[in-house]
C-alpha cells in the first residue's frame, strides 16, 4: 500500500497537516493519514479539533 | 417635433417606424445575474460589454440599473454613465428610484436620456421631484401605473392612475405628453393563479384605454413578466406573441432582451393559437385550462413527459414552490411578484407558516448536512427577511405574539457580537421573536428583561475565556431570580464539559451548549416541543491533546538585541497596502466566511473560490483601500525587563510594571517569563504592541446588521477581523526588523502560521497569557488612548477591531498552551 498523501488544512488558522511530514508538536510521526490521527488530536497551532479541518487535495 | 432620445452619437425616435422601440434590459442588477456579478467585482469594462452586446443584438436604447444594497448607487451610476456615453452609441434609460441618483446621471449625460421610472405610490412626492429634474434637463420618463393602493391590476385602474400622472407631469410641470411612456404593468399568467387569468387582457385593454384617454403619450411594457413561472423555451414564444398583440393594442416600446424575441413568422400556427388562448383566457377544453394545454404542448415538445413522467402541471413551478426555491437559493429577485400572486390565494400568515418557515427549516437542514455553506444561509435569511417585510403590511397588527420569545445577550464585559447576531438572524427568520439586548449585558439586566419580556428561552454568548466564567457566575443569579427557563450558551471558549459540569449544575432548568446558530435553533425547537435537555458530559469523551514539544532546554546565553528606542511610539499612517500580503486568506475564506470545502470536489471548490469568493475578497480589498473604513494604527514600544519566577518585571523610566504569566502544569512546564533573562543574567528587552483598525469598520458593520444585510455583515465583519490579524502579523514583522532579528523570515502565509521566524508574540487573552488584566499595564506603557483605544470593565479593547501582544525575541519562544 502506498503511503497516505492527502493533506488537510485548518479552517481556523491555515495550518496544513501533511502526512508526509506528520506533526512533531503532537508526536505524530510521518506516514499517518489525517483520518488515522487520534480522536483527541487538535491543531498544533491554534488547538481546534479535527472537525475544523478541510481536505486540501 | 418628433419625440426622440439622443446620445453623443445618434438620435433615436421614441416612435419607431416599425414598433416597438426595443429597450435592452440586461444592464440591470436586479434582472441579470451576470451584470450584477460584474458590477460587484467592479468590472466596469465588463458591464459596458453587456451594453455593447445588446447594441449588436438590435436594441434601440439601453436600460441601466445599478442599484444594489451595500453599494454606492450614485457612484456606480456616474461611473457607468461616464463610460457608456463614450462607448455605446445608443441613448440610455436611467433606471433608478432615487432622485439624487437620477439628477447625478442627468447632469453628466451629454444627450437626451429617459428616466425609468416615476409612479404615484407615495401619493406624488417623488414624482414631483423627478418631474422638476426632467423639466430642467429636458429628459423624458417611463411612468408606472402604480398608485397609493399599489400596482393597478384592472384596465380601469391603469387608466385612472395614468391620468393622475399625466395631470402632474403635463399639467403641473409642463412636460410634453410625447415624453411620457406609460407602463400599464404586466402580471404573470404562467403561474396558475386564478385571479390573474385575465391579466393579459387587462394589460392590453389598459394600453388601449391609456392611449385613447391621453393623446400624444406613449406606452411601454416590461414584457417578460407575462410568462413568469413557465419554462424558458415556452416563455420566449409566449413573450413574442404577447408583444405582437401589445403592439396591435398600441404599444410603442418594450423592455426586453432583443435576442429573446422571435419573429412571429417563426412561430407555428398551433403554438400561436395556444398562446392567444392563454393570453385571452379562451377556455376551449372544458377539462383543461388554456395554461394546462399550453404547458402540455411545450412539455411534450421538450420531451419532458417521456423522460420524467411528471404531470404537465408540475413541470412549471407553481408560485409556492417558486417561493420555496427563492428562499433556499437566497434570491430576492421577483419576490414582490411571487408574493403578490400568493397573497391572492392565502393570507400572509399562511404564506409565512406554510411556505417560508418550512423553506428556512430546509435551509437549516442543508447547512447541517454540509450541503449549504454559511454565506448562502445568510442570503436565504435575507430573502426570508425581505419576504416577511413585504408581507407585513398584509398582516393584522399583533401586540402580543404567540411566537416563542427568546432573549439574546453577549455577557458582561464582552464586546463580541457576531455570534450572537448570527443566532438572532437564524431565529428571527425562523419565526421566533428575538429580544437582542446587545453586548456587555450584566446578569441583572438579563434577569429583569427576561421577566419583563416574558421570554421562553435565554441565549447567552461570549468569545472570551473570561466570558465563560461570567456565564458560570451568572447561573446562581438566574436560579435565585426563579427564571426556570432554559439557558443556551455559545462561544469560542466554551466546551461541552464546562457547560455541563460548571454551568448546568448551578441552575435548575436545562443549560444547553450550542456549537453554532443552528444548534441554537434546534434547542429552541426542542424547548417548544418540551423535549429540551441540558447538556451532559460523558467522562469517556476524549480530552483534547496538548500539542507542544515535551522537553525544552532553554538557552540562557542568547544575545539580547538592541532596540531602536526605549519607551513607546504611535504610528497612524500605516498604508493598508502593506497589510494585504499578510492576510491569511485560507482562514478568512474557510473559517471566518464559512466557505468550507464540505461536500464539494476539489474542482468545484476551486471554482467556487475563483468565481465567488476571490472576487468578493478583491472587491473588499479595493473598497477598503479607497473608501477609508479601515484605518490601521499602532502603539508599540520596547522596554527593559527581567523575569522572576512566573513574573516579568517591566521598567519604564522610574515606574515598574509586573506581568504575571501562568505556567504549564505538565512537561515542559513552560511560562512566558522563561523566555526573558533574570536580573542576575543581566535583564532583557520586551516588546509590546496594541494595533487597531479603528472605529469606522465597527460602525459600518453595525449599519449593515441593522439594515438586514446579513451576508455583507458577516463578510465585512470577518474581513475587518482578519485584516486586524494581518496588521498584528505585519507589526510583529516590523518589530523583528527593528530589533535586527528578522534574519530567517517566512516565505509564505503558511510560514507565518507555523512561526517560521525568530521569537513569538503572545496575544493577551490567548492560551499562554489568558489574563486580560494585563491590558492595564500595557495601556500604561503604550498610552494607546491617544489613538482612540479604550478598555471595557472586563479589560477588553475597544473598538472591537483591535488586538495586542507581548513580543519575545528568544529564538526558542513559540506558541504553547497552558
Amino acid at each position: 500500500m502506498s503511503p497516505p498523501t492527502k493533506r488537510y488544512i485548518c479552517s481556523h488558522c491555515g495550518y496544513i497537516y501533511d502526512p508526509a511530514k506528520g506533526d512533531p508538536l503532537n508526536s505524530i510521526p510521518p506516514g499517518v493519514a489525517f483520518e488515522g490521527l487520534p480522536e483527541e488530536w487538535v491543531c498544533p497551532m491554534c488547538y481546534v479539533i479535527k472537525d475544523n479541518f478541510d481536505p486540501l487535495d | 417635433m418628433k419625440p426622440a432620445l439622443a446620445s453623443l452619437y445618434q438620435a433615436v425616435d421614441l416612435r419607431q417606424e416599425i414598433a416597438p422601440l426595443m429597450i435592452g434590459e440586461r444592464m440591470n442588477t436586479n434582472g441579470s445575474k451576470r451584470f450584477r456579478d460584474l458590477l460587484l467585482a467592479d468590472d466596469f469594462q465588463g458591464c459596458v460589454e453587456v451594453g455593447l452586446e445588446q447594441e449588436r443584438r438590435g436594441a434601440h436604447i439601453l436600460d441601466l440599473c445599478v442599484a444594489y444594497a451595500g453599494r454606492d448607487e450614485k457612484a456606480d451610476m456616474l461611473e457607468m454613465v461616464g463610460r457608456l456615453r463614450g462607448t455605446v452609441k445608443l441613448p440610455l434609460l436611467i433606471d433608478s428610484t432615487t432622485p439624487d441618483v437620477i439628477e447625478a446621471a442627468l447632469r453628466i449625460y451629454p444627450g437626451r436620456c429617459m428616466i425609468n421610472s416615476v409612479n404615484l405610490e407615495d401619493g406624488g412626492k417623488a414624482i414631483r421631484r423627478v418631474c422638476a429634474l426632467l423639466k430642467k434637463y429636458g429628459a423624458s420618463t417611463v411612468a408606472l401605473t402604480i398608485g397609493p393602493k399599489g400596482m393597478a391590476m384592472t384596465a380601469a385602474d391603469k387608466v385612472a392612475i395614468a391620468r393622475d400622472i399625466h395631470a402632474i407631469a403635463v399639467g403641473e410641470f409642463g412636460l410634453r405628453p410625447q415624453d411620457l411612456l406609460f407602463d400599464a404593468l404586466t402580471f404573470t399568467i404562467g403561474a396558475g393563479d386564478e385571479t390573474l387569468r385575465d391579466a393579459a387582457i387587462q394589460t392590453l385593454d389598459g394600453i388601449r384605454g391609456i392611449k385613447a384617454a391621453l393623446p400624444g403619450i406613449g406606452c411601454v411594457l416590461g414584457l417578460s413578466n407575462i410568462s413568469f413561472g413557465l419554462a424558458p423555451a415556452s416563455r420566449k414564444v409566449l413573450n413574442s406573441v404577447f408583444l405582437h398583440e401589445a403592439v396591435l393594442a398600441g404599444l410603442d416600446a418594450a423592455i426586453v432582451d432583443p435576442g429573446n424575441i422571435l419573429p412571429l413568422a417563426r412561430i407555428g400556427a398551433m403554438e400561436r393559437e395556444l398562446c392567444l388562448d392563454l393570453l385571452y383566457n379562451r377556455q376551449k377544453n372544458p377539462l383543461r385550462t388554456p395554461l394546462m394545454l399550453f404547458i402540455d404542448h411545450f412539455h411534450r415538445l421538450s420531451g419532458g413527459e417521456v423522460k420524467s413522467g411528471k404531470k404537465a402541471e408540475e413541470a412549471h413551478r407553481p408560485a409556492d414552490q417558486a417561493l420555496t426555491a427563492h428562499i433556499v437559493e437566497g434570491s430576492k429577485e421577483g419576490l414582490e411578484d411571487l408574493l403578490a400572486i400568493l397573497l391572492r390565494r392565502m393570507p400572509a400568515v399562511e404564506i409565512i407558516n406554510r411556505i417560508l418557515i418550512p423553506a428556512m427549516r430546509h435551509v437549516g437542514e442543508l447547512f447541517g448536512k454540509g450541503e449549504l455553506l454559511l454565506p448562502f444561509v445568510l442570503q436565504s435569511a435575507e430573502a426570508m427577511k425581505k419576504s416577511v417585510s413585504l408581507l407585513e403590511p398584509h398582516m393584522p397588527a399583533v401586540t402580543e405574539g404567540h411566537a416563542t420569545r427568546v432573549l439574546l445577550a453577549t455577557v458582561q464585559g464582552d464586546v463580541h457580537d457576531i455570534g450572537k447576531n448570527l443566532v438572532d438572524i437564524i431565529l428571527t427568520n425562523n419565526g421566533y421573536q428575538v429580544f437582542n439586548l446587545g453586548i456587555k449585558v450584566p446578569a441583572e439586566t438579563i434577569v429583569q428583561q427576561a421577566i419583563e419580556k416574558k421570554v421562553h428561552v435565554i441565549g447567552l454568548s461570549g468569545l472570551l475565556v473570561k466570558s465563560a466564567l461570567v456565564m458560570k457566575e451568572g447561573m446562581q443569579q438566574y436560579r435565585e431570580a426563579g427564571l426556570g427557563i432554559p439557558i443556551l450558551l455559545g462561544g469560542a471558549a466554551l466546551t461541552r464539559k464546562f457547560v455541563a459540569t460548571e454551568c448546568g449544575t448551578a441552575y435548575d432548568a436545562p443549560v444547553v451548549y450550542c456549537v453554532d446558530a443552528f444548534a441554537g435553533l434546534q434547542a429552541v425547537r426542542d424547548s417548544e416541543a418540551g423535549t429540551l435537555k441540558g447538556t451532559t458530559y460523558d467522562n469517556a469523551t476524549p480530552v483534547a491533546a496538548k500539542p507542544g514539544v515535551k522537553t525544552v532546554d532553554l538557552d540562557r546565553t542568547h544575545v539580547v538585541p538592541t532596540p531602536p528606542f526605549l519607551g513607546f511610539r504611535h504610528v497612524s499612517d500605516i498604508p493598508l497596502s502593506m497589510l494585504y500580503p499578510y492576510v491569511n486568506t485560507q482562514a478568512l475564506f474557510r473559517g471566518r466566511w464559512g466557505y468550507r470545502r464540505a461536500k464539494l470536489s476539489l474542482e468545484d471548490y476551486n471554482t467556487l473560490i475563483a468565481e465567488k469568493v476571490q472576487p468578493l475578497y478583491d472587491r473588499l480589498v479595493r473598497e477598503s483601500a479607497t473608501e477609508g473604513w479601515l484605518k490601521p494604527r499602532a502603539a508599540y514600544g520596547y522596554f527593559r525587563c527581567f523575569s522572576r519566577g512566573n513574573e516579568l518585571i517591566v521598567r519604564d523610566e522610574e515606574r515598574e510594571y509586573r506581568f504575571g504569566f501562568p505556567r504549564q502544569d505538565e512537561a515542559p512546564n513552560l511560562c512566558i517569563a522563561d523566555y526573558f533573562k533574570t536580573e542576575s543574567e543581566g535583564g532583557d528587552i520586551a516588546g509590546f504592541f496594541v494595533v487597531t483598525m479603528g472605529g469606522e469598520i465597527a460602525e459600518k458593520t453595525r449599519k449593515l446588521y441593522e439594515t438586514n444585510q446579513y451576508h455583507d455583515y458577516l463578510m465585512i465583519h470577518a474581513f475587518g477581523v482578519e485584516l486586524t490579524d494581518a496588521l498584528a502579523e505585519y507589526w510583529h514583522t516590523v518589530m523583528r526588523r527593528e530589533l535586527g532579528i528578522a534574519v530567517k523570515e517566512p516565505s509564505d502565509t503558511t510560514g507565518f502560521v507555523t512561526q517560521e521566524y525568530q521569537g513569538s508574540r503572545y496575544g493577551f487573552g490567548y492560551p499562554a497569557c489568558p489574563d486580560m488584566e494585563a491590558h492595564k499595564p500595557v495601556f500604561a506603557l503604550l498610552q494607546p488612548e491617544a489613538l482612540g483605544l479604550g478598555l471595557t470593565e472586563n479589560m477588553q479593547m475597544t473598538p472591537e477591531f483591535s488586538t495586542s501582544a507581548i513580543i519575545a525575541h528568544h529564538p526558542q519562544a513559540k506558541y504553547f498552551s497552558v
